[in-house]
């Protein structure tokens, strides 16, 4: 096993390594201008040109309060929306977790059991019309999430933390945002975030400890003016606070949106840790598919040479990411982590959960898939760049599958063998070859697979309690860079399982002693303490084989030969972080 | 024929009233939840009930499609909430007659969607077909002038092949090499005139538009031929030789006359088909025509959407089968309508 980890950490260096030296490879070399991958990525690029931001897939939301994927929440935040904390321009997972001030003069005040954070926003921050954004519009932003009629799609944690009563028939909050609440519904609002001059006050009716994390991360919590709100009209509308604009006030869905200088913005104010601001323009571009995104970006001529790109290099592109390409390409872990989940169900023997876990073959699953430019090797469901990681115990070690260990572990539970068992996975060509290496050795072990594979209906399938599945595939990938928003949303039953629904334990998981440790890391009064809960919560899931770890996604982009400072951080989400990219002139 | 007219519009209209219906309940015995969809992560039962609500699919269905049969007639507003209407006034949208529905994924009215998609369909489409229209029938008439010849087996050829290639194969191929790799024309992007001008309108219509023309060029070579050839076969053809007429004469005035009047009457059809989008080609352009837009509304569970471009779609052709009827007895005063 020591050998295994070292191997294993030596493979991590090395794609880490590669990884830097292919982003040094993108840097420009005619002005003088960055060098992706250092330490202080766009430290030399110029302020000015246009970038170019090729998209696949329209965005669902940018409202603030809508918003919700980890993309666009990065590209809007080192843009157009601002926060009362930031992550930092950083490669290094310990400082680019770790928020800094944005909007906000200092990372917040919390009491002692974090109930209460207070935060005190600067003098001298304008939207782009030139009023100041107040208290008030921090208020009014998350008043906005209580209207779950009208607001749909975000993230929504703050409807169980902030204090205000719950409504016994509907299991929702007294408060039903600021468009038709009630007025004992707003009073209740109207206590649990208050105002004092510029300094606002959340309380909670349990701790936060990492609520700065959360705001960090997601943008629930910005401010929004109520003289531009329109409900769901203001869904593709942006009204900045940031160092751009948007050309128009409305994001296209179907074709982007230019940004541009905000005239109002000053950027005594922020900081070049959280962003640079260097392109003069940002044109993003909506629509193309990713084979004319990496046809363009391979060809690197015109626009292209100033372009980066969300979408991941498609597999059959791999062959021709050489030479002057590969040098513009980068491979980084994602934050996402597949894993498989056993349903308790059915394989209620845990003798043949673990067998199926010895059994799988997860090399084999990543083999199929692409291999290293599409994944890594995963030892837990935390991802590696969450705060706290650590190995599950349970998943350290060869990740080939061990047929023959396998079966003996059927053979002394003494149940029937072949034991039958159906694998039900989200259906692709890709997946079915994945698929077909783990019923090999879960064959060779003794079980007898079959293989279902479904359509756009998987999660609708997998969340009924009465499905016949006994394994079944998973990904995610955390809210912020904490595994409270892991493992506790996929395998606390309490909120999970209903009647109708198993929620996201689609295993229908259970565990008191795990409960117990999710409810200890929800009531810590500090992050230390509550990453301590949820490391031993881990390790009771791996003990009971809750989930099996397949791989984390690797993400593998390439950019044009003129864009400066490119980089990737866990605070864009291993995306390409607008905070340092520019562009030469 | 009037009368003739009149009766094939109101079967037209029973006949979009049915599949109005069929779509509706078609789309509420998916088994996926739309609302769970929209409402994201680690929502429960009661937000995504909310969810529903928000998008209009609490309702039961036949309701929702009795409610959808209303505001086509006189008109509707989103949401349906009156003591919203009060507060908030300002969330309100209104959806005047004829109201195809409200997009809650794209919060803009199925009309206001389809206005913006349409001008982009029916550009491609008008391009396509004088493209296919004019290249189909000159290669056809010159493949069965010169019967058996090089020429004859290598337009035959030629155009089998892009008959039998994928419409995204061409597309992907042409946008590939001669945008990207060789850089003749800019990656296209829909450009309205008012943006560009003429020039601008047509140079980034070109290489969808010859996508898409290419295909249909290649059966109508094929078609143009066979029914050339045909006619030349035709008694008073060879009367008209006999009687000295010179060949050019004999194949513009006779021939082709006989020829075409199939021709005329199948590309209206295919023309009318086109103008309701044409998917694989807009998607691999990204030009957002109504192809485009049901593809999207598609993978968003959006109904209104799909239900706003089925009828739509449905008039088309409702509307291009009466025409070709009555331009049948037209063409042809031997036929009878009614």
């Amino acid at each position: 096993m020591v050998k295994y980890r070292k191997r294993l950490f030596a493979a991590t260096a090395a794609i880490a390594l590669a990884t830097t030296l292919a982003a040094c490879g993108g840097g420009s070399d005619s002005d003088g201008s960055s060098n992706p991958g250092s330490s202080d990525p766009g430290a030399d690029s110029k302020a000015g040109g246009t970038l170019y931001y090729y998209i696949y897939a329209p965005y669902e939301h940018v409202d603030p309060q809508r918003t919700y994927v980890g993309v666009e929440l990065t590209n809007f935040r080192r843009t157009i929306y601002r926060s009362l904390v930031a992550f930092p321009i950083s490669e290094d997972p310990e400082v680019a977790n770790t928020p800094v001030p944005d909007l906000a003069t200092d990372t917040g005040t919390k009491n002692e059991d974090a109930t209460q954070w207070s935060f005190t926003i600067k003098d001298g921050v304008k939207w782009e019309d030139g009023q100041p954004i107040t208290c008030e519009d921090f208020k009014y932003g998350a008043s906005r999430v209580f209207a779950t009629d009208v607001i749909t799609g975000g993230p929504n944690y703050i409807l169980s933390y902030l204090d205000v009563p719950t409504d016994k028939s509907t299991g929702l909050p007294i408060y039903t945002g600021p468009y038709n609440s009630t007025p004992e519904g707003q009073a209740a609002f109207d206590k649990a975030i208050t105002c004092d001059g510029n300094t606002i006050t959340y309380k909670f009716n349990k701790p936060w400890p990492d609520f700065g994390l959360a705001v960090a991360s997601l943008s629930m919590m910005d401010p929004y003016r109520k003289d531009k709100d329109k409900g769901a009209k203001s869904n593709y509308q942006m009204f900045s606070n940031g160092p751009y604009r948007i050309e128009g006030s409305m994001w296209n869905k179907n074709k982007g949106a230019t940004f541009v200088r905000n005239e109002n913005y000053d950027a005594s104010t922020d900081s070049t840790d959280i962003r640079m601001a260097l392109p003069d323009k940002i044109e993003f571009n909506v629509g193309q598919t990713t084979e004319t995104i990496y046809d363009q970006l391979i060809q690197d001529s015109g626009d292209a040479q100033y372009a980066v790109t969300s979408q991941r290099v498609p597999p059959a592109y791999y062959s021709q990411i050489v030479g002057d390409a590969e040098a513009r390409s980068v491979l980084v872990p994602s934050p996402y982590v597949d894993y498989l989940v056993p349903n308790f169900r059915r394989l209620t023997e845990p003798a043949v959960r673990e067998a199926l876990k010895v059994a799988t073959n997860a090399e084999g699953w990543i083999t199929a898939g692409g291999g290293e430019k599409a994944y890594a090797p995963a030892e837990s469901i935390v991802n590696p760049a969450v705060i706290g990681y650590q190995d599950n115990p349970a998943f350290s070690g060869p990740q080939a599958g061990d047929p023959e260990a396998a079966k003996k572990l059927l053979e002394d539970a003494g149940v029937q063998m072949p034991y039958p068992i159906k694998f039900t996975y989200p259906q692709s060509d890709t997946a079915d070859k994945q698929a077909a290496a783990l019923k090999e050795t879960w064959d060779q072990a003794g079980f007898d697979v079959t293989l279902d594979p479904l359509g756009d209906t998987y999660y609708d399938v997998v969340q009924q309690p009465d499905k016949t599945s006994d394994v079944m595939w998973a990904g995610w990938g955390s809210d912020w860079p904490s595994a409270i928003t892991v493992t506790p949303p996929l395998f606390d039953s309490r909120p999970n399982l209903t009647a109708n629904s198993d929620g996201q334990d689609y295993g229908a998981y259970k565990s008191d002693e795990f409960n117990a440790l999710v409810d200890e890391a929800a009531n810590a009064a500090d992050v230390d303490a509550q990453t301590a809960a949820l490391q031993k919560a881990d390790e009771v899931l791996g003990k009971d084989v809750a989930y099996i770890p397949l791989e984390i996604a690797q993400f593998f982009f390439l950019h044009g030969s003129k864009v400066t400072g490119y980089v990737n951080t866990p605070a864009s989400s291993m995306y390409p972080d607008l905070g340092p990219i520019g562009v030469e002139q | 024929m009037f009368a003739y007219v009149v009766r094939r519009l109101f079967i037209g209209v029973i006949l979009l009233i049915v599949m109005s219906l069929v779509t509706f309940l078609l789309f509420f015995l998916m088994p996926q939840d739309p609302a769970r969809v929209a409402c994201g992560k680690n929502c429960s039962i009661a937000q995504i009930k909310q969810t529903e609500k928000a998008l209009g699919y609490d309702k039961p269905a036949l309701t929702q499609w009795t409610d959808f049969l209303q505001g086509v007639v006189v008109g509707r507003e989103y949401p349906e909430d009156k003591s919203l209407r009060e507060k908030a006034p300002e969330l309100i949208s209104d959806c005047a007659a004829p109201c195809l529905g409200y997009s809650r994924v794209n919060q803009v009215t199925v009309s206001e969607e389809i206005k913006e998609a349409f001008p982009v369909s029916a550009s491609l489409a008008v391009l396509a077909f004088i493209m296919w229209i004019v290249g189909g029938i000159l290669f056809g008439v010159i493949a069965a002038v010169t019967k058996g010849t090089v020429v004859d087996r290598g337009i035959v050829a030629i155009s089998l092949v892009f008959y039998a290639f994928p419409t995204f194969f061409i597309g992907l191929f042409l946008l590939k090499f001669i945008a990207i790799k060789w850089g003749w024309v800019d990656v296209p992007s829909y450009t309205t005139i008012a943006e560009g001008g003429v020039g601008g309108w047509l140079s980034n219509l070109f290489l969808p538009a010859l996508t898409l023309a290419l295909f249909f060029m290649a059966g109508y070579v094929r078609m143009t031929r066979a029914f050339v050839l045909e006619s030349m076969t035709e008694d008073y053809i060879r009367t008209a030789r006999a009687k000295g007429l010179k060949r050019g004469p004999v194949l513009f005035k006779h021939t082709m006359r006989a020829a075409l009047t199939p021709l005329v009457t199948m590309a209206g059809l295919d023309f009318a088909g086109l103008l309701g989008g044409a998917i694989i080609t807009e998607s691999v352009f990204n030009f957002n025509g109504l192809g485009k837009l049901a593809v999207d509304a598609n993978v968003s569970y959006d109904l209104p959407t799909l239900i706003g471009l089925v009828v739509l779609l449905g008039s088309f052709v409702i509307v291009a089968n009466i025409i070709v009827d009555v331009l049948y007895a037209v063409i042809d005063p031997r036929v009878r309508v009614g």
